[in-house]
């Protein structure tokens, strides 16, 4: 999981989301800028450096042990993966050309790209890649978990690989390439342990240098496998801690692009000359969960109670200033494997009638929230003045980000509330949290029948099968109110007009190889 | 005066050790680790236990710490947990930000506080004493990420003058960092200058009413001559004293203050390390800030001595 600095404030969903419709339409270049368009060459003006102002500090750039967003900001833009996604978030080929299952979907064979060079001017094979799977699976490493069906890789001559899977996995494509984390990475610089302080890919641009505090640069790519990308000569990630400062930054030009907007400035940065934001629906999610290892919260009746008992337009609006969408399970509208699952309305009645029938009374909750993401903190007190109504008493325990990660790890509390990145698979977005048992089950929930259904989808290869089979394990999920979803936030973002070539992204990856600065 | 200096040597040892402990003690106690942290929200027990062992977290607390300070002693502060950078290497990275930041902030204090507090004790319980004591007791109130803030506001998002944060090395642009310089210098050298500015009154109104004050008059020497030559002379042990401890205060990083200019400084260092319980990292800025301290009391201790022939160092 990625951790990362909130991105805030609302902007015009509308104008993106037309945007983004026009981009879908298959029509030729046209007059009005569009969000996924590639601008036709003549426009194009190559050279110039982007600077982009982000709020948080890499962790470390090794791909396969840091968890840091800030880092994969960086890494999105020198890393390769076999594939990737698309701006709809469909898997697309990247260092892989195609691919095969066998019938019994045991066997996947990649072909790979030829004539791929890593930074350091070796060439890409097929050896890189078995010796990038064997790492992704590595012992330590972060994202091993993604690749748990994965009994072993080999390659099949120079440009060719094939995984063999201990089950059938139809989630293979998003598992080998959601995010930069599944990069493939040359063997010399794990050798010799550089590979944490300069990652060397096969991406657009290569790493140049990180001044620790306050910046990491990059520099263009001359063995780019994307013919004519980058257009750019550099790119400069300015680390700006405080978000109002970035947002002046923005305004007084001495940054072209800033990772997030901050609520308070939307307004202003909206009318500010020069400057342009925009958002698109993300796949973030964010919730609060009942600690079912206590006694008080293992009655559904109970649970369901809170979940009447809060208003999400409410909470949506104080922590994110709208922009947002509120949202009672975690697939956003925007998914192909979204399915509308709304059995909770804002009804306190019927949250203290639940409450009575439970037996249940003067209840009181410590909700976990972290000082580190203001928006847990103010959706926490919201949250605790809509239970008031109700006859419960919260305390909302603001802690610093090391302490919250601590405190659910060992069920500490009553409730934590957080967020989860953007996932593509639905069972990136349900498995590990509310399967029995599961890897990120950290409130302990438990339904076999919610298994069973998840188990199913996690096999069944027919795509309709796997989403009735993950939209009914959902359904129950948010019945029996393992999580109680709240919304799915916007990824809002912000660039001088300078700046060509770039949209935001619902998995909140920043991609600069198309971005071209000019008048 | 050597032996002076030779046990208070002996004594800042032992300062330092008491505090390399308790800082050691205090940053496992707090709640959640290194491979926590980075494990994030995928924490999963089995790869952890790999990890802790790896990087020795799972050995007795004191063995770990004689291990730390065996290595210390050698020079070797360890590695970060997060970018196997040498600590060593990460803080002297971040020094020229801070260096470069205490002294220009100390600079604009002492060319604020020195005249001002001058003034005030010169002409002092008139209206121009008061006007100055009001303006110190406002420095002294205002918290100098407010006045940062305001100043990126106004110098840098509304007229532009200058650039609103990050840092430029003076090598590679003289203007560019003098440019960054400026307004966080301000923010920090504003409220050490209402601090500093208080001392200095208290020390030449207490110069000014010495009977050599009364002697230099009468003997005819000019107001200034009075002021400067000997009221401020004699005034300077306690104003250093004073001084240095600002110092060491600012070397030892204004975090709030780096955070809002984006200034790479080390105070910066140690919060980020603090929240992603970088062990290594936060134990190696905390011995710098104690070793810092320790230091500059000694050598104000020393310089008050030179300053002052009447002090006995014993």
């Amino acid at each position: 999981m990625i951790r990362r600095h909130p991105a805030l404030l609302a902007l015009a969903l509308a104008a993106v989301a037309a945007a983004v419709a026009v981009a879908f339409a298959s029509r030729p270049a046209a007059a009005a800028p569009r969000v996924h368009a590639t601008p036709s060459t003549a426009t194009i003006q190559r050279g110039g450096t982007l600077t982009a102002a982000i709020s948080g500090e890499p962790q470390g750039f090794d791909p396969q042990k840091t968890t840091a967003y800030a880092s994969f900001q960086v890494l999105e833009n020198v890393y390769d993966t076999l594939v990737e996604p698309g701006s709809n978030l469909q898997m697309q080929p990247a260092l892989a050309t195609s691919w095969t299952q066998s019938k019994n979907h045991l066997t996947w064979t990649f072909q790979l790209r030829k004539g791929v060079k890593f930074q350091n001017g070796r060439a890409f094979t097929s050896a890189d890649v078995v010796f990038s799977a064997n790492r992704w699976r590595g012992k330590t490493s972060q994202v091993a978990y993604r690749l748990a069906a994965v009994k072993s890789v080999t390659a099949k001559g120079p440009y060719a690989v094939v995984f063999h899977l201990k089950a059938p996995a139809p989630n293979l494509l998003s598992a080998i390439g959601g995010f930069k984390g599944l990069a493939v990475v040359p063997k010399e610089i794990v050798a010799d342990n550089s590979i944490g302080r300069h990652p060397v890919g096969t991406g657009p641009f290569e790493f140049v240098k990180y001044a620790p505090g306050d910046e990491v640069v990059l520099r263009r790519n001359p063995y780019y496998w994307r013919k004519g990308q980058p257009y750019l000569d550099q790119v400069v990630f300015k680390i700006i801690p405080d978000a109002s400062v970035k947002t002046t930054n923005l305004t007084g030009g001495q940054v072209d692009w800033i990772d997030s907007v901050p609520s308070q400035s939307l307004k202003s940065l909206r009318t500010a000359k020069g400057v342009k934001v925009a958002s698109v629906p993300g796949n973030d999610y964010w919730y609060f969960a009942l600690n079912e290892k206590r006694k008080q919260w293992q009655d559904v009746r109970v649970r369901q109670a809170i979940s009447y008992a809060i208003d999400r337009a409410q909470i949506t609006e104080a922590a994110r200033a709208g922009e947002a969408t509120p949202n009672q399970a975690a697939i956003p509208r925007t998914s192909t494997w979204y399915a509308p699952i709304s059995p909770f309305h804002y009804n306190p009645a019927k949250a203290k009638a639940l409450l009575k029938a439970a037996g249940a009374t003067n209840l009181s909750l410590d909700l976990l929230v972290t000082s580190q993401y203001p928006e847990s903190v103010a959706a926490g007190q919201v949250i605790a003045a809509e239970l008031a109504n109700i006859g419960v008493t919260v305390k909302v325990d603001s802690v610093d980000f090391g302490t919250w990660l601590t405190r659910e790890g060992k069920g500490d509390d009553d409730a934590f509330l957080l967020s989860w990145l953007g996932n593509i698979d639905p069972q990136d977005f349900y498995y590990a949290q509310h399967h029995c048992g599961g890897a990120d089950n950290f409130q302990g929930f438990c339904s076999k029948q919610v298994d069973k259904w998840l188990d199913a989808g996690q096999k069944t290869t027919n795509q309709a099968q796997r989403k009735a089979d993950y939209s009914k394990a959902a359904a129950l999920i948010v019945k029996d109110a393992s999580y109680i979803y709240l919304y799915n936030p916007d990824v809002v973002q912000g660039w001088r007009t300078t700046v060509h070539g770039y949209a935001p992204r619902p998995d909140s990856a920043i991609r600069f190889r198309s971005v071209w600065v000019g008048k | 005066m050597l032996l002076y200096v030779l046990r208070r040597i002996v004594q800042a040892a032992f300062v330092t050790v008491g505090v390399s402990i308790a800082s050691f003690a205090l940053i496992h106690l707090v709640p959640g680790d290194p491979v926590r942290v980075s494990l994030g929200t995928r924490y999963d027990p089995q790869t952890a236990r790999v990890l802790r062992h790896a990087a020795g977290l799972d050995r007795p607390l004191v063995q770990q710490y004689l291990r730390w300070a065996g290595h210390a002693l050698r020079g070797d502060l360890g590695v970060s947990f997060e970018t196997q950078e040498p600590v060593g290497s990460a803080i002297v990275h971040r020094l020229p930000a801070t260096l470069t930041l205490a002294g220009a902030a100390l600079l604009i204090a002492l060319l604020i506080a020195l005249p001002l507090g001058t003034i005030a004790a010169v002409r002092a319980r008139t209206a121009v004493d008061y006007a100055a004591t009001a303006i110190s007791q406002v420095g002294v109130s205002i918290p100098d990420f407010w006045i940062g803030i305001m100043l990126i506001f106004l110098v840098a998002g509304r007229w532009g003058w200058l650039p609103p944060s990050g840092y430029v090395s003076i090598g590679q642009s003289f203007t560019g960092w003098l440019e960054h310089l400026v307004l966080p210098a301000l923010s920090v050298g504003l409220v050490s200058a209402a601090i500093l500015s208080r001392f200095v009154r208290a020390a030449m109104i207490e110069a000014l009413q010495q009977d050599y004050t009364r002697t230099a008059r009468a003997r005819g020497l000019s107001q200034r001559a009075v002021v400067v030559r000997h009221a401020l002379k004699n005034a300077l042990p306690p104003i250093v004293t004073v001084t240095g401890l600002q110092l060491a205060y600012l070397l030892g990083g204004v975090i709030v203050v780096e955070t809002i200019f984006a200034w790479p400084g080390l105070g910066r260092l140690a919060l980020d390390a603090a929240q992603t319980r970088d062990y290594p990292v936060l134990q190696g800025a905390i011995l710098l800030f104690a070793l810092t301290f320790v230091v500059v009391n000694l050598v104000v201790d020393v310089v008050y001595a030179l300053l002052d022939p009447r002090i006995q160092v014993r």
